[in-house]
Order: C-alpha cells, then structure tokens, then sequence
C-alpha cells in the first residue's frame, strides 16, 4: 500500500493546547482508545474539565507555557 | 537486532524482557515509568520502585514479554545473560520498525502526554524542535522544560 500519509505533527499553541494532526491514536491510563478526530487539541495548561482535550481553560488561569 | 531475553535484577528478584514478545503495549511505562523508561539505557531501573510494585506491572504485561522469578528460585545453571550498555535493545527499537503505524498517544496517570512513532514537533514559535520516537509532553502545565515533561506533575499533585 502507498503511504501517501504526512507525517504527524504535534505543534505547540502558545498559552494553550497541543495540535496533534495525522494519523494517530489516543490511548488513556486504563488502556483504553479514546476517540479523536484530526486535528485534536490536547490540554497543555492541566486546568482542562474535558481532559485530555482543550476546552479553554487555559485563558481562565492564565497559561503562560 | 539481538532479540534474545535480557535480564534485570534488584538482589531479589530477577525482571525478563523478550523483545520478540513486545508488542508496545506500554502498560509498563504507564503505570511504572520509574522502572520501564524507554528513553534511559538500560530501560529497565530494578531500583525505581519495591519489589512488589515491580512485580505487580510485571504481571499486567499483556503479552509476557515482561516476566519475573524470585532470584532464590533461579538455578545457576539457566542464568541468562544480564543485560550490558553496548547490546541495549529497548522497545524504542521495536517500534523503529513500525513507522508505517500511527502515532500512539497514551495518557499516563497523573502524569504527562506520551507520544511513540514518527512525528515531528513544531514550537510555539514555528521552529521545529527536535523529533524522538517517544516524547512526554507536560500536560499538568508546570513543566520548566515545555513542551516536555519534567516532572513536576508529581510536586504539584496534578490529579488526570
């Protein structure tokens, strides 16, 4: 099979989540998939209530990361 | 690559790892990244953690790649070869080989983001940083080292 894929890039969003876009998969502590589309925005700031996702939080506490 | 079984030991208990058997699951850098770290060499630290803890993710492993004996149980005669610096075969290795899968993001406990497979990073300020097979991004926001975890996440108790 051709791969015509590009290869998954994660890029850092000043104050605020990670992007993650490309074929990949997201898998919790207990092991188990957790359903995403491409691109997905991960939590970076650890104030999220819809971990592992971004849900705006890190405006509320003033992320600086 | 050597694909025979490498041994880990503590005085008391001996840890074996089949690189043949491995098949990434990562549930023993999930639940134990203290002992079962891929980015050290050697990859297993038998001084990370209690004997029983040890034991305890041991015995998650889903394939038996990962096993275990008492050291008081073990003959002499079937001592494998202990596992030197120069031979390391970690599952960093194993998963090389499988660029053609997706990038596996696994969530530790309380802990950071793990990512595995070939992917490139991109900073805040555009620049591309420099791509591992497997990374841990900080997810409790207080990391001195962002975009990487440093862990701090256990300093400030970040609960996920």
């Amino acid at each position: 099979m051709e791969n015509n894929q590009k290869q998954v890039q994660f890029k850092v969003i000043k104050g605020g989540p990670m992007e993650v876009a490309g074929n990949f998969t997201i898998t919790g502590h207990d092991g188990k998939l957790i359903e995403a589309k491409s691109p997905a925005y991960l939590c970076r700031c650890g104030s999220s209530n819809n971990k592992p996702f971004c849900d705006g939080s890190h405006r509320r506490v003033d992320f600086k990361g | 690559m050597n694909t025979k079984s490498k041994a880990y030991t503590n005085g008391e208990i001996t840890v074996y790892w089949k690189p043949s058997k491995c098949i990434h699951a990562t549930t023993c850098f999930r639940e134990l990244i203290e002992v079962f770290n891929p980015l050290k060499r050697p990859w297993v630290n038998m001084e990370g953690a209690s004997t029983e803890r040890i034991i305890e993710v041991v015995e998650k492993c889903p394939t038996q790649a990962l096993s275990w004996k008492w050291n008081r149980d073990i003959k002499t005669t079937d001592q494998p070869e202990q596992s030197s610096h120069e031979e390391e075969v970690t599952p960093e290795d194993i998963f090389a080989l499988r660029k053609e899968e997706p990038v596996k993001i696994s969530l530790m406990r309380n802990g950071p983001i793990l990512a595995e497979g070939s992917f490139k990073i991109i900073n805040a300020d555009g620049n591309e940083l420099k791509t591992m097979i497997i990374t841990s991004f900080c997810r409790c926001g207080n990391s001195k080292t962002q975009p990487y975890c440093d862990g701090t996440h256990r300093k400030v108790g970040f609960t996920a």
